[in-house]
């Protein structure tokens, strides 16, 4: 094994902390050398080059499962979720392991830990270095599998909550399985208390032909928190996969999706929102891979900084040489609310076909003046005004969610975050 | 209700003067109307009445109601009853149009100690006075003025008026670009809201509008002025000679 690239205060810790036992240790093995062949990803990498991990996980965080915080602590930012009185089942993982007692056994799915998963359904063939990291030490996870033709709309909510009682690293990993006709909500939630911490979750997800998966995922790691997540899709045929994120937490954000079409006629629609504000960092990189013709794919993320934070998006579009009729879009909008505040778009498309519609745009910006004099002319007072746009411009990232209720809770998140920074 | 002494207003951004020493006085219950070729600063007196910013007074004063208007906030004017109708109305995407008259009527209301309207009263008060208007439920659904024609940008302007209810109602060429039709039923809205205890500063370069909303008073502006003024049969006069003989 080449450990020679691990030289980091973390990336040691890694090495020390890796051993090749127990179950899946041969698949452990092999997802731990990869690993080391980068070590942790920073700035020299193309894909990485406004997120170094190098520096943004500066000091040891050991890989960890099982918490050390106490009931009460975890109680409380259980019962933080935005989701309380939306999801009808809620699977709780607390420092990177299944809390049963914690959670409520969700009706319609099959549930397995993914410790009962199976080496043939975690070898990806990803090569993203996090994805390996993640597989190398993960502790736990959902294992979902909706059974052909079955549909399951009430949402179901995977609920991820770090304490931060430790200074350490946890891995857990999901996959999601929707078999023929499946139609599922999935909404994952990740939650996390003070305290420096960092968690790396991998979904992998499997829509089947002519299935449908809404998924909704609300970030609010703690401050403190770094939060490193990989999703890894597949979509078959005539397939339906809507993804929507909403970024509010973590001091460092790193969110993956790698998107792939194995069968015609399937639509991909990613989404998202970032609130952020203070020194928070969101790097969030799509790359969607058009194998197969007749697929569409849009992804639209619409970026509030605050202060001196900082947002970066980067879509890569990949289509294929067969990829006839491939209907491809992806724009990026930041809104910077301070002089401080940062952002970076970063479209890529990569065309091989030539019967393609392809398109990108990105825009940034401050708040129209025009739009709050209009506002305030008519009685309402700047703050408010502001409060307003700023929500308007969110809100469109939010109109993709099918559900009325997730999105009224989105919206309530938003609220809360503009309440916040009026407050300030 | 509104009077405005020598008043002289520059663009921020370029050392330029567009009004140069106007006067005008308006009591409660009349209407003005301002006419005058492009450039006379018609507009830019409407926007400096509402509060828009990139504007400088450099001279003179505006006292409304008493008070020194120049020193309040844009939505302190609004919430003490200046209304501006624009000339080209804002396009605000993702805010509704229902919403925003809501938090505007509340907005207005709690800044002069009054209680909210809920939900069911306002909207109670919205549909009658949009029924009046023409504006349909399908308009107050969209985001605020976004998609809608020109005439339904005006009527929602006028709408918002009825709504709000304000005491002094600046109209900044509210007549262009609307068919007689329109036209019509923006003025019958507006003549509505006449009463004695409101004054209305309508501002307008044709004097067809002035056929339906009859002013008490007419002004002729030039160059930053205010060079003559008279009954409504100036505007009569303006229409057959033009303005060539107030030329700058």
């Amino acid at each position: 094994m080449s450990v020679t690239l691990l030289k980091t205060p973390a990336e040691t810790a890694f090495a020390e902390a890796f051993s090749a036992q127990g179950p899946l240790a041969d698949v452990r093995k092999a997802a731990f050398e990869q690993f080391a062949e980068t070590g942790l990803p920073h700035r020299r990498m193309e894909d990485w080059k406004w997120t170094d991990l190098r520096q943004i996980i500066s000091k040891a965080l050991p890989p960890a499962a099982g918490t050390r915080a106490d009931a009460k602590a975890i109680d409380a930012l259980i019962a933080a979720t935005p989701f309380a009185d939306v999801a009808k089942g809620r699977l709780v993982f607390v420092d990177g392991t299944f809390d049963e007692a914690r959670s409520t056994a969700p009706a319609g799915v099959e549930f397995a830990s993914i410790a009962e998963a199976g080496s043939d359904k975690l070898v990806t063939g990803s090569t993203d270095p996090v994805a390996a990291l993640n597989l190398a030490f993960m502790s736990d996870g959902a294992a979902l599998t909706f059974k052909a033709g079955s549909n399951v709309d009430a949402p179901i909510e995977l609920l991820f909550v770090t304490t931060g009682a430790e200074a350490a690293s946890y891995a857990t990993r999901n996959v999601i399985v929707l078999e023929e006709g499946a139609s599922a909500t999935l909404i994952e939630t990740h939650i996390g208390g003070e305290g420096e911490y960092l968690h790396n979750s991998v979904t992998q997800i499997h829509v089947g032909d002519n299935a449908r998966l809404d998924r909704v995922k609300v970030q609010e790691e703690g401050l403190e928190g770094i939060h490193l997540s990989n999703a890894e899709v597949h979509l078959a045929a005539s397939a339906h996969f809507k993804d929507f994120t909403l970024t509010m937490g973590g001091r460092a954000t790193r969110q993956q999706g790698f998107i792939t079409f194995d069968g015609e006629g399937s639509e991909s629609h990613v989404s998202g929102a970032y609130l952020l504000t203070g020194k928070q960092h969101c790097d969030t990189r799509l790359v969607i891979d058009h194998a197969v013709p007749q697929c569409l794919s849009r992804e639209l993320f619409k970026c509030v900084m605050d202060e001196s934070s900082r947002g970066i998006f980067q879509g890569k579009a990949i289509v294929r040489r067969d990829a006839q009729k491939t209907d491809g879009n992806q724009s990026s909008h930041a809104l910077l609310l301070s002089d401080e505040a940062e952002f970076d778009a970063k479209p890529e498309l990569e065309i091989y076909a030539d019967d393609v519609v392809c398109g990108h745009g990105a825009t940034s910006g401050d708040l129209e003046e025009d739009h709050l004099f209009y506002l305030q002319a008519r009685g309402i007072p700047e703050q408010t005004a502001k409060s307003m746009l700023i929500a308007a411009f969110a809100a469109e990232a939010f109109d993709d969610v099918e559900s009325d209720a997730i999105r009224d809770v989105l919206t309530g998140l938003a609220e809360g975050w503009l309440d916040r920074r009026k407050g300030a | 209700m509104l009077e405005i002494k020598n008043l002289h207003v520059s663009l921020e951004e370029e050392d330029k003067e567009i009004i140069k020493g106007l006067d005008l006085t308006i009591n409660a219950g009349e209407v003005h109307a301002i006419m005058g070729p492009n450039g006379s600063g018609k507009s830019t007196l409407s926007y400096v009445l509402a509060g828009r910013p990139g504007y400088e007074v450099t001279d003179g004063s505006i006292t409304y109601k008493g008070e020194d208007l120049l020193e309040m906030e844009t939505d302190e004017r609004a919430a003490a009853g200046v209304f501006l109708a624009f000339q080209y109305p804002i396009e605000i995407p993702g805010v509704a149009t229902m919403q925003f008259l809501k938090v505007a009527l509340n907005s207005q209301r709690k800044a002069r100690g009054e209680g909210e309207l809920s939900t069911p009263d306002f909207m109670r008060l919205v549909r009658e006075k949009a029924d009046k208007l023409n504006v349909s439920q399908d308009m107050l659904k969209r985001p605020v003025n976004v998609g809608f024609s020109g005439g339904e940008k005006k009527r929602a302007e006028i709408l918002q008026m009825a709504v709000l209810e304000p005491s002094l109602c600046v109209l900044d060429e509210t007549d262009s670009g609307l068919d007689i039709d329109a036209l019509r039923l923006v003025a019958e809205g507006v003549n509505a809201l006449r009463s004695p205890d409101r004054a209305m500063l309508v501002i307008t370069h044709y004097q067809r509008l002035l056929d339906y909303i009859v002013p008490d008073t007419v002004h002729v502006m030039s160059a930053g002025k205010i060079v003559k003024s008279g009954g409504k049969e100036l505007a009569l006069e303006l229409e057959k000679e033009g303005y060539a003989a107030y030329a700058a």
